[in-house]
């Protein structure tokens, strides 16, 4: 038997040692320890860990999908324009983003139809990682191979949209876009990647007729650290799916070298030990992509608590937390009890008490950081709480109250179903809020909960909910709501469930405004435009507005240029601008 | 025993056959779609996109077709590509496969090395302190939630004492001199999950050898074995612990069985990167081709453990045969 657990101990330590392979890194953490009692103390330029708790994937930016992968595409790659931390549009790759001001734009008529065509000069030093130039081919192989059918490349559209990409004879940096529509958002390329046509042309080329040859052959999956992948400040060094991906400076960057020498991007997807592998130094700082807000200001307590050298930052977001009413519904079909409902909603009080104010209260889909936000009241209908004014407005349609509390109307208790997705603590919190608040008017509500797989998945999609769908519509700035607002986007089994209208609004004039606004080159009658849009969506409220999500991050308080962005461009956008002091 | 052994590999296969379709047409039934995850992600993607994408992945076909696709795909070898991942399947299972192997594998073994020991102890010496000591060691192994636990040991040995990582596979980065050096780094990181999954195992590997071993001394010919003026050794592991070893092969078979299934809430915890987080995220994102494949070989590893402990029941008492 001796022999047996001695066999059975080697085997262990075999086991082990299995799991061992001649694969190093290339860093500089040689002899490093992996254990740390406190990453801060020790924080410096040398190195930087991020932890986030989502998945990601491949990086081809063609393919990609996974928020976790845009956050570290950003590190790696850049575009021709891009949303800043202060949600402005400015160029990247690009000398400047064109306009139709100075001529570097123009709308043209081309076999009747008028489209629009922009000279997009690459910057003289942006290069891939491998020293070629970044040039105007590399932007038309992105359209070739995104336009491929045997390609999957999720919105098409952003390369589609370019009908054709010339590179100026004397010059391959200066390319003329021809757009196949002449529409105002024509410069909003912020996921429009370019791809090294010195190395992705051949692949494409051999492969690109299979379907998914391509995906399964580039060398964003057979060579990922190949440095001619990438141009942005960073170059990937090592991927390990599921695990990590570590970074190192792009010497060929065009812009500002980083400071920071090695940056690890660590995945733990549970974000209860997000605070544990933080304070015990596996990682450096909390990406966007890791807490919840609970958790978030839970934590800030303990920071303040405990003297920890660490703050959490909150940034109000483009992510609005808000209850799609099914405008189907009997009761719901009257605007006055929706705007009872919304009357009844003290959203000053439910930010506060629910989020110590660390997010902002709703008044309806824009967010305040979108330059098309208005809260002037005399563009949009604001619902100041008034418990009176909800009473008021129910007694006014006929809705009188019970002897249980509970209005009444024709026999009918004025009743709804409040539908979220389950295990979500906040919205879980928000609804009890709520249930509360209605009920003190005589409105009844009761929950109702479902994974989020067939909230999103069936109920919501289908207009399967009976009153109310509790959920959060993620945005970006100057983002037109189209798919939201109009009548073409009302799911139906005829349509195929297509569109997200799932309110069922219909309103002919605000279809009217949104398909004009698409050609109107004038920022600020846009603005006007969506401001009228925004009149009506107040005014007939078949949505509630609750409130602005904010992002969350925890970083060490000697890292410095860390901005939180809020919209879908992460903080990674500028990377090089962080450094630790 | 030839005829026996081939007679259940084939019931195996058709075992697999019939399950992997009832598994494949109930991911189906689970409402959304991988698109539906790409739309979830990017706010931009049309409705036309959400059409294109469909088609092209064979959403649109009906539950058998697409299963025979995927069995025509595996019968050439071609084990597909993950839609979430974006990397041939083969290329994120094995890694996957390994790391979980050597986390099950050093946990069974580990639980086994504890608990044997503690079983035949508690047998030997029924209702003594020793005894109800382990017991009551075993039942709050047994009942202690492995989340909690978890949690509690990074909190302990990661947080507060700083001795072991908090979670991870090895240190990000580092740079190893030597194959000992990488064994030693990599080994660190396995020891907190590697106890947080024994805690459990051994609470039910020693109770089962107690009541095995117990079951076995009261025989007859262990009171003839001591007769014979035998020494106690000889008595409590050739003739007691032998005849005490067919229970627990079919406990110690089960649990080979899952090694390569993955310890879902362990992995998550201290994110180490097995199979059985990649499971259910292949399940949660329908990653059809990860999830079927993970899926076959956890089945396939059930009936082939169960078939290697109807043999070893042979092997460990003559008396059974294979018909």
């Amino acid at each position: 038997m001796k022999s047996i657990y001695l066999g059975l101990v080697l085997f262990t330590t075999l086991l082990v040692a299995a799991g061992c392979t001649k694969k190093e890194g290339d860093g500089t953490a040689a002899g490093q320890t992996a254990v740390a009692t406190s990453s801060s103390a020790k924080l410096s330029n040398n190195e930087l860990k991020i932890g986030i708790s989502q998945e990601f994937e491949n990086f081809n930016p063609l393919i990609a999908s996974m928020s976790a992968t845009t956050y570290m595409q950003h590190m790696v790659s850049r575009t021709l324009s891009t949303i800043d931390a202060d949600g402005k549009w400015v160029p990247r790759l690009a000398k400047k983003i064109p306009n139709l001001a100075d001529g570097s734009a123009k709308i043209v008529d081309k076999g009747g139809k008028k489209k629009l065509v922009a000279v997009w000069e690459i910057l003289d030093n942006a290069s891939w990682g491998d020293g070629n130039p970044v040039i105007c081919e590399d932007f038309a192989l992105a359209v070739k191979i995104a336009g491929a059918p045997t390609v999957s490349v999720g919105e098409k559209e952003v390369y589609t949209q370019v009908e054709s990409i010339i590179a100026d004879p004397k010059n391959p940096k200066k390319c003329t876009f021809t757009y196949e529509k002449a529409k105002w958002d024509f410069y909003q390329l912020g996921t429009f990647y370019p791809m090294p046509k010195h190395l992705e042309e051949a692949v494409f080329k051999k492969y690109g007729s299979q379907k998914e040859g391509y995906e399964k052959n580039s060398l964003y999956s057979k060579d990922p650290t190949n440095p001619g992948l990438y141009n942005g400040p960073y170059v990937m060094t090592e991927i390990q799916l599921g695990d990590h991906v570590t970074f190192a400076p792009n010497p060929k960057f065009y812009g500002d070298q980083p400071k920071i020498k090695k940056i690890i991007v660590k995945l733990i997807p549970n974000t209860g030990t997000l605070e544990a592998n933080l304070r015990s130094g596996t990682i450096d700082i909390i990406s966007s992509l890791g807490l919840a807000l609970d958790q978030a200001l839970a934590f800030d307590k303990k920071i303040k608590s405990e003297n920890l050298n660490y703050k959490v930052l909150f940034q109000p977001s483009a992510v609005y937390e808000h209850i799609d009413l099914n405008l189907d519904n009997p009761a719901l079909k009257d605007v006055r009890v929706r705007k009872a409902l919304n009357y009844s909603i003290n959203r000053e009080e439910l930010v506060n008490s629910l989020f110590e104010g660390k997010q902002n209260p709703a008044i309806h889909s824009i967010t305040p950081k979108d330059p098309w936000f208005t809260d002037d009241p005399a563009k949009v209908t604001i619902y100041k709480y008034s418990s009176r004014e909800a009473e008021r407005l129910l007694d006014e349609a006929g809705w009188k109250m019970g002897a249980d509390g509970v209005r009444m109307k024709d026999g009918k208790k004025l009743t709804f179903t409040l539908m979220t997705t389950a295990g979500n603590k906040t919205r879980e919190l928000v609804q009890v809020y709520l249930q509360n608040k209605w009920k003190q008017v005589g409105i009844e509500v009761v929950s109702k909960n479902e994974p989020a797989r067939v909230f999103f998945g069936e109920t919501t999609k289908k207009r399967n909910f009976d009153s109310m769908a509790l959920f959060a519509w993620v945005s970006s700035p100057e983002n037109s709501p189209k798919s939201q607002f109009t009548i073409k986007n009302i799911p139906t089994a005829k349509n195929g469930w297509s569109g997200q209208n799932y309110m069922g609004w219909a309103n002919s004039k605000v279809d009217d405004i949104l398909n004009k606004m698409d050609t109107e080159f004038k920022p600020e009658t846009r603005i006007a435009m969506i401001h009228e849009v925004l009149k009506y969506y107040t005014d007939e409220v078949p949505v509630l507005p609750l409130y602005y999500r904010s992002d969350v991050a925890v970083i060490p308080n000697q890292l410095k240029g860390y901005r939180l962005t809020g919209h879908q461009f992460p903080e990674t956008d500028e990377i090089e601008k962080w450094t630790v002091e | 025993m030839l005829t026996f052994i081939l007679r259940r590999f084939f019931q195996t296969i058709v075992v697999i056959v019939i399950l992997s379709y009832v598994c494949f047409g109930l991911m189906n039934l689970m409402p959304g779609d991988p698109v539906e995850l790409m739309i979830s992600a990017n706010p931009r993607i049309t409705q036309e996109d959400v059409t294109r994408l469909r088609e092209f992945y064979g959403l649109d076909q009906p539950v058998y077709k697409r299963y025979f696709a995927w069995v025509s795909d595996i019968s050439t070898g071609d084990l597909g590509y993950s839609r979430t991942y974006r990397i041939p399947v083969t290329e994120m299972m094995l890694p996957a496969l390994l790391a979980t192997f050597i986390l099950s594998m050093a946990s069974l073994i580990f639980s086994l090395i504890v608990a044997i020991p503690l079983g035949i102890l508690c047998a030997l010496k029924p209702n003594s302190k020793v005894d109800y000591a382990v017991n009551l060691f075993s039942f709050a192994g047994i009942s202690v939630p492995s989340f909690w636990l978890g949690i509690v040991l990074i909190i302990i040995f990661a947080v507060n004492l700083g001795w072991l990582p908090a979670g991870g596979y090895q240190t990000t980065g580092m740079q190893y001199s030597s194959w000992f050096a990488e064994m030693m780094d990599k080994g660190k990181y396995l020891i907190l999950p590697m106890v947080s999954l024994s805690i459990q195992s051994i609470g039910r590997f020693s109770r089962f050898t107690r009541s095995a071993m117990l079951e076995a001394m009261r025989n007859d010919f262990i009171r003839t074995a001591k007769a014979k003026g035998l020494s106690n050794q000889v008595v409590i592991w050739k003739h007691g612990f032998r005849n005490a070893l067919i229970p627990l092969i079919t406990i110690i078979a089960i649990s080979f069985s899952s090694i390569f299934s993955g310890a879902l809430i362990t992995e998550t915890l201290f994110a180490y990167p097995g199979v059985g987080r990649l499971i259910y995220s292949s399940i949660i994102g329908n990653d059809f081709n990860v999830a079927m494949v993970s899926f076959v070989i956890s089945v396939s590893m059930v009936l082939l453990m169960s078939l290697v402990s109807d043999i070893l029941y042979g092997v460990v008492d003559p008396r059974i045969s294979y018909k």
